[in-house]
């Protein structure tokens, strides 16, 4: 095989990386669109620096769905842990002191697990279990806060400023999303969840213990949003709101499909979401800059969802069941 | 199990609130149910038709929302026109529904939610996040005409359910969705365009969507975008508690009074005994867990996701 020379090698990487991302196109898009528009509000550091702490906030919720996504099932109960976590934190801070943090992570990898074995065993189609765990986590919060919102203090050092700019989420998040990705791609469980996703039936006919597999896929999915919670709690001044906002439920959502990863499962995860989450932010941002009212951004979410999913779903023949 | 079941819950349930308070099935006790049932059954009645297709539909709640915020913003401009208005822009949701699930292959749920999103996000657009007030006599008096000493909204949530297990149970129409529910393929190879009826039962909850929230704002006075902020779960749970099971090609429209009876008297019995809104959620999120399980026909299903 011909080695390509290296005058040609540059664009071949682009365009490779164009093929297996189209996303990318879109990102640096609207990367051109916007610095142009708003050159003096967009380029600035401060800017920039916001865009990557929302990227961080998006990336820690949507990281676990993405993994569950890849089987062809869905995880709606993110914001749930994240919110329930929050505030057993405060519940159980008189007694456990620091190590109260420490439930966050406990809750997410229980609660993936429960929902894991419900899905698998009982067969409830996993949107509507997730969803309802939703509801159920987002009452207990309630029940337990007493409705208002609480307050935890003692973690600031997880994202105390080090590096000026560069939100020290984003230090704590690039490990994560390293292993998740990492996962996906180099061992067996990430190939056997794949396989899942592609066909589960030909999955179980290669003598895949699919059940295991998904239960494994809710757990770790639970796992990274119980670790990713730790730190957007923090991110978010150590509080959880009581009450539930469809916007925060769908972006993670949003930015799965954008990244290429289709509900289908069987192809994308983790390191697609990343630009897919990338692009959204920028989206965001860019629309929050402009003159646009403040209420279309969730417009134009909703339509870029249903898109994005258009788009994905192309590939699709023959009768949908759901 | 199946058919017993809703039957013994409700009495059940009837029979346990009444023995903590005797006293709540009075006149205003009653009058306070009807008003949280009515509108309730007008929207459940359209998202059966739905779920016995197999299918789902998270816009319902997000459209009777819009179409109460049509009917409040534009009344002093349209008058009693925005009843049409704001129908036709439900049904015409409904029919995009319908299309993003049906031609363009979305799953349902992934559909709805989407457009539910966008309809949230036009919601706030026009409504800008206050509340509005509704100070329209005639229009008001849609639900709130005393008719043998009940508002007049029960009558048309009873004519809606009527009319609903008419459509379900004795038209071609019915009998279609229920074959598309219970056998997509088989209902294809049958010679039942599962397309067509597909939109057009999406176009049908919209419609029953955009009823209930025309009546709902002519029964409460007014809303704002904070209304009716956590009701999809009791809404999906009162479906599915009336037995029209979630893999489709069971229950109907009938059931569904069953349902909404249990659930909005469990509503009103949480109410009662102190429980606050958060509790309530819980309850709801596990009574539709608790019922999607025991309704699923496990028999059909291989592959779930």
């Amino acid at each position: 095989m011909k080695i390509p020379n290296k005058k040609k090698l540059i664009p071949l990487i682009i365009i490779q990386t164009i093929k297996i991302y189209p996303v990318t196109l879109f990102l640096f898009a609207l990367l051109v669109i916007f610095s142009s528009l708003y050159p003096e509000k967009f380029l600035t550091p401060l800017n920039l620096s916001t865009i990557l702490r929302q990227f961080v906030s998006l990336m820690l919720f949507a990281l676990g769905p993405s993994i569950v996504v890849v089987t062809g099932s869905l995880d709606l109960s993110y914001v749930g842990i994240w919110m329930l976590g929050g505030i057993l934190v405060w519940l159980l801070m008189p007694t456990l002191g620091m190590f109260s943090i420490l439930v966050i992570p406990l809750l997410g990898l229980a609660t993936g697990f429960i929902v894991g074995v419900i899905q698998a065993k009982a067969k409830i189609p996993s949107f509507i279990l997730t969803l309802s765990v939703l509801v159920i986590y987002c009452g207990l919060t309630g029940t337990i806060s007493g409705g208002i919102s609480r307050s935890v203090r003692g973690y600031e050092f997880i994202t105390a400023r080090l590096i000026p700019y560069i939100p020290t989420a984003l230090l704590w998040t690039v490990p994560i999303i390293i292993a998740a990705v990492f996962i996906m791609k180099y061992t067996k469980i990430g190939i056997y969840l794949y396989a899942i996703g592609s066909n589960e039936e030909g999955a179980r006919l290669a003598g895949i213990n699919v059940d295991k597999y998904k239960i494994l896929a809710f757990t770790i999915s639970g796992l990274f949003t119980g670790i990713g919670s730790v730190i957007y709690f923090q991110h978010q001044g150590g509080a959880v709101p009581v009450v539930l906002n469809l916007n925060t439920m769908v972006w993670p959502l949003v930015a799965i499909v954008l990244g290429g990863t289709p509900l289908t499962g069987g192809s994308g995860g983790p390191q697609k979401t990343i630009l897919g989450a990338l692009t959204f932010t920028v989206l965001c941002r860019g629309l929050t800059l402009s003159f646009l009212d403040p209420t279309m951004i969730q417009l134009i979410t909703g339509l870029l969802l249903i898109a994005s999913i258009v788009a994905s779903s192309r590939g699709s023949k023959g009768i949908t069941v759901l | 199990m199946n058919n017993i079941g809703p039957i013994i819950a409700a009495i059940a349930i009837i029979g346990v609130f009444q023995l903590i308070n005797p006293t709540f099935l009075r006149y205003q006790g009653i009058i306070t149910l009807v008003y949280a049932m009515s509108y309730f059954l007008i929207a459940a009645c359209g998202l059966t038709f739905v779920i016995m297709m197999g299918s789902f539909d998270f816009s319902v709640l997000s459209l009777l929302k819009l179409a109460a915020l049509i009917c409040v913003l534009y009344i002093d401009k349209f008058g009693l026109l925005v009843i049409p208005l704001a129908l036709s822009i439900c049904v015409g949701f409904g029919f995009i529904n319908g299309l993003l699930f049906a031609k363009l292959k979305v799953p349902s749920f992934m559909a709805t939610l989407g457009i539910s999103v966008v309809v949230e996000g036009i919601s706030l657009y026009l409504s800008k996040g206050f509340l509005h007030i509704m100070n329209d006599r005639t229009f008001r008096s849609l639900s709130v005409t005393f008719i043998a000493g009940i508002p007049s909204i029960f009558y048309w949530a009873i004519g809606v359910w009527m009319l609903c297990t008419f459509i379900a149970i004795w038209t071609p129409f019915g009998r279609r969705i229920y074959a598309v529910g219970g056998n997509p393929i088989g209902a294809m190879l049958s010679g039942i365009n599962v397309e067509s009826n597909r939109i057009y039962v999406f176009m049908l909850s919209g419609f029953f969507a955009g009823l209930a929230g025309i009546l709902y704002m002519a029964q409460f006075g007014g809303g704002s975008i904070e209304m009716g902020a956590d009701m999809t779960i009791p809404l999906f749970a009162s479906v599915v508690a009336g037995g029209t099971a979630l893999t489709g090609g069971v229950g109907g429209p009938h059931r569904t009074l069953l349902g909404v009876i249990i659930i909005t008297w469990i509503q009103a019995g949480l109410l009662m005994i102190g429980a606050g809104r958060s509790i309530q959620m819980v309850i709801f999120g596990l009574i539709a867990i608790v019922m999607g399980i025991s309704t699923i026909d496990r028999r059909r299903i291989k592959i779930i996701k």
